[in-house]
């Protein structure tokens, strides 16, 4: 006789015994290798690589001789002597002082009356390690200078006022990067790749005079034993820029001698080049100094836009001539995609950009792979299929390159684009 | 709770299981073809070869059987399945956990009619290939991997009602809906990954079909019973989005079966069935399946069949073979209003070029609230 009890250990048994043979065939695996064409779908994804000539179009360089960055805007200071090619020296100026200084805690002030010394601050950011004896020239300049002070004006005080010249070169030589003469000293920063360059010069060559109050300009320029480039850090670089470092006597009042440390960030500070950038043609501009960008639309298939899915495009250009610029240098380029499209004044996408980079003397055509603005306009089909080009970073390095632009049938840019058009979903 | 009142829970059931995509039995020869068709039969019919299928009323392949049903009644089935797929390239172990059938039925008219409803997996569209190959790109060869991977399936929403006329002859009708749906992938990945993106490309496919089967069970003695059964199915459409993609001729069945009970304990039944499934084109073949099985004891009844036949898809000029052994047993329990069962299946197939072995875990249940 089989009991009630009998009866449920035995469902239990059973039940138990699915549920662990279900537990263990509850992961699904059915990726297998695919014995084509007999066992496999009939579809396959196809992928396509063609060469779209005219897919740009409505290309066109801006930026002279206003610049989207120029050199009182950049956060470089370009020093270049490369006689017969470039020439370009940084200058900056500081404001005054206030001629009377607080001598204590209290609301007491007392005049300066005079300087102990001063230090100026350089921070170098960038230089061609292959030039050896490297110096930086100080100068003094008229306190006039400005966003419109050519290098021509300045010639007369770069030819007559030098009143520091210090050999960076020397000075990394010393020990403790410290020149226990001159009191000038250095400090490497090996993990941002940064110099700074600490100059002290003598308060008889930086008088602290009346009328200016202790307001200075000053230009640098660089030398060494092969053209010579540096960038500097400018005021825009912030915490890193021109810095003049003043330590003033007071009038003690009859007691005893007191000192105080100002410091003055630069009012102003650029650099004068020569000779200027030339004037953009009907071809394609990108960097330089003032920077020039250029901008171009692409329009290619429906075919593509509504179903494809890009696999790589590149764009290519055709330079008109090498790059120029510093032998050792090499420069980005960025394609923006843009938010708006207002021309020369398109605002540019931060995130949706794609880079390369040109070397100086170089004539091979460029290509910029432009695969995620490609992805990104199937995406987005109301985004404008514009692209900006443009230096990066701008402004950092005299380096300009030009390209054949689309009314150029033969040599005008490129899109070479790979893509899968669309899986055959649901066909046999 | 009263009979309509069960019936209308029972069926709120069914529909919210059948708004999930269901699937049967996957296989390799499936793929270049329209899906692998699953067996429309329940844990006690299958661990039996399918052989009782005919005459199960829990099992959707006749509605005559209904009349069997007695009062109301609810079934599903579980099936775990350990693949082992050889082919030239390579052997490979696949695994899948499938719901493959769900079922309700009963009786109305003081027992003279009998309806009943449920879903059982029509035909299973789950797999992923894998391929390597190469493509010349800027001059450059790049190698790749394709995947192409399917999941989901189509399912058989049956509707049938069966009436006994007299002690000795059953007629049933039913009508077949057939959705479904893929989510279906394809992509590419270059070993370049840094230069060329992956193509990774999905789709949901949509399947819509229909049709009519009848069946009529003859019971000739109180031991033996004979039924015969057909089935015709209209076009499967296939569907992206609005737009329709293909439409698919589907197969007529017609089949027969018989059942011996010599002994109140000891039951035999054979079954064969013909099915035309070459109307969908090349590379698809008329069917003939079989099977013969066995149920020993009630209280625990010990179940055994064998089945064969061919499969309707496969490359060449003939019908990949399957053939499979099965066991089960199961037991009531709640005073009857329960019944646990499982069992075991090992299924072999063999086409041109592609091996399978499959182990099938079974476990059902039934309900009679």
């Amino acid at each position: 006789m089989i009991t009630a009890g009998a009866t449920r250990r035995a469902v239990v048994r059973l039940a138990r015994a699915g549920w662990l043979l279900l537990v263990a065939g509850c992961t699904e695996k059915m990726t297998a290798p695919g014995v084509c064409p007999d066992f496999c779908p009939s579809g396959s994804v196809q992928v396509v690589d063609t060469v779209l000539r005219t897919a740009v179009s409505r290309d066109s360089a801006f930026g002279r001789p206003v610049g989207y960055t120029s050199p009182w805007s950049t956060v470089f200071l370009l020093a270049t002597s490369d006689p017969g090619t470039r020439d370009s020296r940084p200058v900056f100026r500081t404001g005054r002082l206030a001629s009377r200084l607080a001598l204590s805690t209290d609301t007491t002030t007392s005049p300066v009356v005079g300087v102990d010394s001063v230090i100026v601050r350089l921070t170098i950011v960038r230089r061609d390690t292959a030039t050896h004896n490297l110096a930086v020239h100080f100068y003094k300049l008229p306190l006039a200078i400005d966003s419109t002070t050519t290098f021509a004006a300045l010639l007369p005080p770069f030819t007559d006022s030098l009143i520091r010249t210090v050999n960076v070169d020397s000075l990394l030589a010393q020990p403790g990067r410290k020149d226990p003469v001159t009191r000038d000293s250095i400090v490497v920063d090996t993990t941002n790749h940064l110099i700074t360059l600490l100059v002290r010069l003598d308060s008889a060559r930086v008088p602290l005079g009346t009328p200016d109050s202790g307001a200075v300009a000053l230009g640098v320029r660089v030398t060494a034993d092969q053209p010579a480039s540096a960038a500097f850090a400018a005021s825009e670089d912030v915490g890193l820029g021109p810095l003049v470092t003043w330590y003033v006597r007071l009038d003690s009042l009859g007691l005893a001698a007191a000192h105080r440390v100002e410091t003055r960030s630069p009012l102003f500070d650029s650099f004068v080049f020569d000779p200027p950038a030339p004037p953009l043609d009907a071809n394609l501009a990108v960097g330089g100094v003032p920077a020039a960008r250029s901008v171009l639309r692409v329009s290619f298939p429906r075919t593509i836009t509504d179903s494809g899915q890009v696999i790589r495009a590149t764009l290519d250009l055709i330079p008109v001539a090498p790059a120029h610029g510093v032998p050792a240098d090499s420069f980005g380029i960025a394609a923006h995609a843009v938010i708006t499209d207002f021309g020369a004044k398109s605002p540019i996408s931060g995130t949706r950009v794609d880079t390369t980079i040109v070397h100086i003397g170089v004539t091979d055509t460029v290509r910029i792979d432009v695969t995620n603005l490609l992805r990104f306009w199937i995406g987005d089909t109301l985004a404008p299929n514009t692209i900006v080009l443009r230096q990066v970073p701008e402004g950092a390095n005299f380096a300009e390159i030009r390209f054949y632009p689309s009314s150029d049938l033969v040599r005008g840019p490129i899109l070479h684009l790979t893509y899968a058009p669309r899986f055959p979903f649901g066909k046999p | 709770m009263s009979t309509p009142r069960r019936f209308t829970a029972c069926a709120a059931l069914l529909l919210a299981a059948i708004a999930r995509p269901v699937s049967g039995q996957d296989s390799q020869f499936g793929i270049a073809g329209l899906g692998t068709p699953g067996h429309p039969e329940s844990v006690r019919s299958r661990s039996a070869g399918g052989a009782f299928a005919p005459f199960d009323p829990t099992s959707p392949l006749t509605e005559a059987s209904l009349t069997d049903i007695g009062s109301l009644t609810a079934s599903t089935a579980a099936s775990a399945s350990f693949r082992d797929v050889e082919s030239p390239a390579a052997s490979t172990w696949l695994r899948a956990t499938r719901f493959p059938l769900f079922s309700l039925g009963g009786s109305l008219a003081h027992r003279r009619l009998f309806v009943g409803g449920g879903f059982s997996s029509y035909l299973d569209r789950s797999y992923a290939v894998v391929t390597r190959g190469s493509m010349t790109l800027r001059g450059v060869s790049q190698a790749y991997t394709d995947q192409i991977g399917s999941e989901g399936g189509v399912g058989d929403v049956r509707v049938g009602a069966a009436v006994r006329l007299g002690a000795h002859v059953a007629l049933g009708l039913g009508l077949h809906l057939l959705p479904g749906s893929t989510r279906e992938t394809a992509t590419r990945r270059f070993d370049d990954s840094t230069t060329y993106a992956a193509v990774e490309q999905s789709a949901l496919v949509r399947y819509e079909g229909l049709g009519v089967s009848g069946s009529a069970l003859f019971t000739l003695t109180p031991a033996l019973a004979v039924t015969a059964f057909g089935r015709s199915d209209a076009h499967l459409n296939r569907y992206v989005g609005d737009t329709l993609t293909a439409e698919s001729e589907l197969p007529r069945m017609v089949g027969g079966a018989v059942r011996w009970s010599p002994l109140a304990n000891l039951r035999f039944a054979g079954m064969a069935m013909w099915r035309s499934w070459s109307r969908l084109g090349a590379n698809a073949f008329n069917t003939i399946s079989w099977s013969v099985g066995g149920e020993f004891g009630v209280t625990a009844p010990l179940r055994f069949g064998v089945r064969g036949g061919r499969m309707p898809f496969g490359p060449g000029t003939t019908a990949p073979r399957e053939w499979g052994v099965s066991a089960g047993t199961g037991r009531g329990f709640a005073k009857g209003r329960g019944f646990l069962d499982v069992g075991l299946e090992r299924l072999a197939r063999d086409g041109d070029g592609l091996h399978e072995r499959v182990w099938t875990a079974l476990v059902g249940m039934t309900v009679r609230p």
